[in-house]
Parts: C-alpha cells; structure tokens; sequence
C-alpha cells in the first residue's frame, strides 16, 4: 500500500490522505456550518435535532468517564470520533481510500492523543503532581509506566492502521475472487469494522485522558 | 507501510484545525443551546413544582376554609333550631295561655248565660206564678179570706219586732195619730173595736181611725199610721211577689 502523492509544495509532497483529509474537514465543515446556521432553543428541525443527540451522546458518554473534567476534553474526543468514522467509511464512495489505512495519518492521531494525555493531564494537575504519578506506586516503576506510554501510542496507530490497511485489502481480495456475489456482505463488514475501529481508537484516548486527568486522585485516594 | 512525514504533520495540522473548527462552529453553540434548553425545561420545571405547591396550599387553605365554613354553618344551624325550638315552645305556651283563658271566658260566659237563663225562667215562673195566683185568689176571695186574715193581723199586732213597737211608741208623743185603714170588704163592728183595741194599745196618743175600702187589696187591710205603712192583704202579697221576681241578682 504506497502512499500516492498528487502534488507537491516545494519540498512538501502533498498526498491523497491530505487531500482527503480535506475532504472530510470541509465536509464536516459545512455540516457543522448547516446544523448551527438556525439554532432554535424551543422547535429544533430535523438536523439539529440529529447533530444535537450525536453531541449530547458524545457528551454523555466522555461525561461518564471523566465527569469532572468531561467538558474540557469533549471537543478532542468528539472530533476524534467523528473525523474516525466519516475517514473510515470514505474508503466506501468509489475512487476513494480512508485516510486511516495511512500509517502516518493514524500515526498523527496517536501523537496527538499521547501529548493531549500529557497537555490535560498537566494542565488540570500540574506538572508536579502529574509527573509524580509516574513515580508512584514506586519509582521503580517508572520505566514501565514510560513503555508503557509509548507502546499505548504504537499500538493505537497500529490497530487502526493495520485493520482499516486489512479491511480494504480482504475487501478488494473477496471481490477479486467472488465477483458480484460478495460486495453487499463485504460492505455491510466494512461498515461495521470502521464504526467499531473509530468507537476504540476514540474510548481508548478518552480513557488514557482520564487515566491521566484522574491519575492524581487516584493516588490521593489510595 | 510506509511513514511520510509531511503527511504525519500535514495530519496533525489538519486535525488541530479541525478541531478549533468544530469547537467554535459546532459543539459550543450546540452544547450552549442544549445548555440554554435544560435550564429553560429546569425553569420551567422549577415553575411548574412551585405552581403545583401554590395550587396544593391554596386547595389546602381552601379546604380548612369550607370545613371551617362547614362547622360555622353547623353550628349557625344548631343555634336557628335552638332558637326555633324556644320560640315554638313560647310560642306554644303563649297559645296554651291564650286558649286557657278564652276557655274560661268562654266557661264564665257559659255560667252568665246559663245563670241569666235560669233568672229568666225563675223570673218568667214567678211571674207566672205570681200571675196564676193572682187570678186564683181573685176568683177565691171572700169575706171568710177577709176575716182569716185580719185574725192574722191581729196576732201579727202581738209579735211584733221590737223596732216596730219602739217606731209605734214614738207616735204617742204626737197629740193625735191618723190612722187610715183600707179593706177590701167592709169591717164589722167588732173587727174595729178589736183593732182599735189593739192599736190603742200600742199607740199611748189619741188615735184618729178612718177606714176605707179598695177592692184592689183583693183581700185582707192595710194600716197607713203616718209614715208607717202594714200590709196584711193579698195584692200586697202578690206585688211583693212579683218584685222579687224583678228584682237583680
């Protein structure tokens, strides 16, 4: 699976997971842009009513796991989710790959996940008491609790990369192989595995954030 | 699986912005108008709770009111039969009273008419009896009536009240008495010695005799000594009879 490049900026080679990263921004965009143009407080239409019960939703469930902190990082986990699921299920439309079989898209919204764990953490705890965790419950571990960052980062780009990389090319093998019979069922799997791959990738970074949120009362309460 | 750079930071950019996008085009109007909706639906809530615990006091309040107004208007009504019962009882009693003494009027009334009746009949009887004696006497006068009668006279002249003989005394102190004396039959000789006699005896005065008939006396005499008048005859009698019968209660 290379990455095809379309065309470059000076140095900068620009590639088909930017362009359609783009895409999915300005389709997000104007989505976002059309659901919040006419708020009504007392008679929602149709789409606000939908874009309301998907945030409520998000809201409730990041609200669930971090509820002291669930506002701050709402708009990180939320845009995690759905940037996810429209990415993975644009590898549907004909002519189009998901950015998330990209090992460096994927591996971008690793990076971003761990250094969110680290900035919230921080940023709620501060730096003192947020590094202190790493010590505890002895400095012995500290090694372990670093790895252990390190290969939660890995591993998250990796299930993504990996499953959506192997999603499309089981897909494009079946359909080699079977013809017209197998698209529907391979299309209704591929629509699962992207909903389910973007509902981990963004439990797992929700969870990291209030691990990392909640770490320090955690050890308080030990 | 090969890692491009430029995509890795290209990634990253685009993420960052597209989160900075949504913030500000999507969650946070979205969120502040679910925000805004929750605090009006808690208002209206809250407004809701507080109506239904006015209405609940004022339905309360209401309720002690009727029951209060309920024991008023049982005890305005025990008094109004009170009151009833007290003014039918004197009401009664006052009836009791007013037929008690219309049943004695009308008793008294009953005795006074009765009372007058039997006084009319008494009188109407004696008037009858006066009347049928009258007619009897009339028809069975004589001079054998005559003479029994001035017998009567005579012994009636012996006994009589000490008053009368004290009032016949007082005539002696004149110098002469008339003494008229009136029969309904002539009196013989002896007849007039005999009262003369008797009368002189009574009379210490000289005494003046003058005697008269009436045939009205029916039978019998009647002696008129001055002021001093004695009835021995029969229409006196029956006069005498028929004024008690005229005479009041």
């Amino acid at each position: 699976m290379e990455n095809e490049f379309t065309f470059a900026l000076g140095p900068v080679a620009i590639g088909t997971s930017v362009i359609t990263t783009w895409g999915i921004m300005l389709v997000i965009t104007l989505i976002a842009w059309l659901s919040t143009r006419h708020l009504d407080m007392l008679l929602p239409g149709k789409l606000q009513t939908t874009v309301e019960g998907i945030v409520a939703a998000i809201d409730e469930a990041v609200a669930a796991v971090a509820p002291e902190h669930g506002r701050q990082i709402m708009p990180f986990i939320a845009s995690l989710w759905l940037f996810l699921i429209i990415a993975n299920l644009v590898g549907l439309i004909p002519g189009l790959h998901s950015p998330t079989r990209d090992l460096s898209v994927t591996s971008a919204l690793a990076i971003l996940v761990f250094f969110s764990v680290h900035w919230f953490g921080i940023k709620t705890q501060g730096l003192k008491n947020y590094l202190h965790h790493y010590l505890s419950p002895s400095p012995i571990l500290l090694p372990f609790h670093i790895l252990s960052e390190l290969t939660r980062t890995l591993a998250l780009a990796i299930r993504l990369f990996g499953n959506m990389m192997s999603l499309e090319m089981a897909a494009m093998l079946v359909l080699l192989v079977a013809g017209f019979l197998a698209p529907i069922p391979i299309l209704m799997l591929h629509i699962i595995e992207a909903l389910v791959q973007a509902y981990i990738f963004g439990m797992l970074a929700l969870i990291y954030l209030a691990g990392a949120i909640q770490s320090q009362q955690l050890n308080s309460q030990e | 699986m090969e890692f491009n750079l430029s995509t890795f930071i290209f990634e990253i950019i685009n993420f960052l912005i597209l989160i900075w996008i949504l913030q500000r085009l999507f969650y946070k109007p979205l969120l502040e108008v679910i925000e805004r909706r929750k605090q009006f639906i808690d208002q209206s809530l809250n407004d809701a709770k507080n109506l239904k615990q006015q209405a609940e006091e004022q339905c309360n309040r209401y309720e002690n009111r009727q029951k209060l107004w309920e024991e008023e208007k049982q005890a305005a009504l025990t008094a109004l039969h009170r009151q009833l019962e007290a003014e039918r009882r004197a009401h009664l009693d006052r009836l009791n009273a007013d037929l008690e003494q219309e049943r004695q009027k009308a008793n008294v009334l009953l005795s006074k008419q009765r009372r007058e009746l039997q006084q009319q009949v008494e009188k109407q009887a004696l008037l009858n009896g006066a009347k049928f004696a009258g007619m009897l006497l009339q028809q069975s006068a004589g001079p054998e009536l005559e003479a029994r009668l001035f017998t009567l006279l005579m012994d009636n002249l012996v006994t009589l009240p000490e008053a009368c003989k004290l009032c016949l005394t007082m005539f002696g102190t004149k110098k002469s008495v008339p003494v008229k004396i009136t029969s309904a039959y002539p009196l013989s000789v002896e007849m007039r010695q005999q009262l003369e006699q008797k009368l002189g005896a009574l009379i210490n005065s000289q005494i003046n005799f003058q005697y008269h008939q009436d045939q009205l006396l029916i039978a019998g005499l009647r002696m008129d000594i001055g002021a001093w008048v004695l009835n021995v005859n029969l229409q006196h009698e029956l006069t005498g009879f028929a004024e008690i019968a005229n005479e009041p209660e």
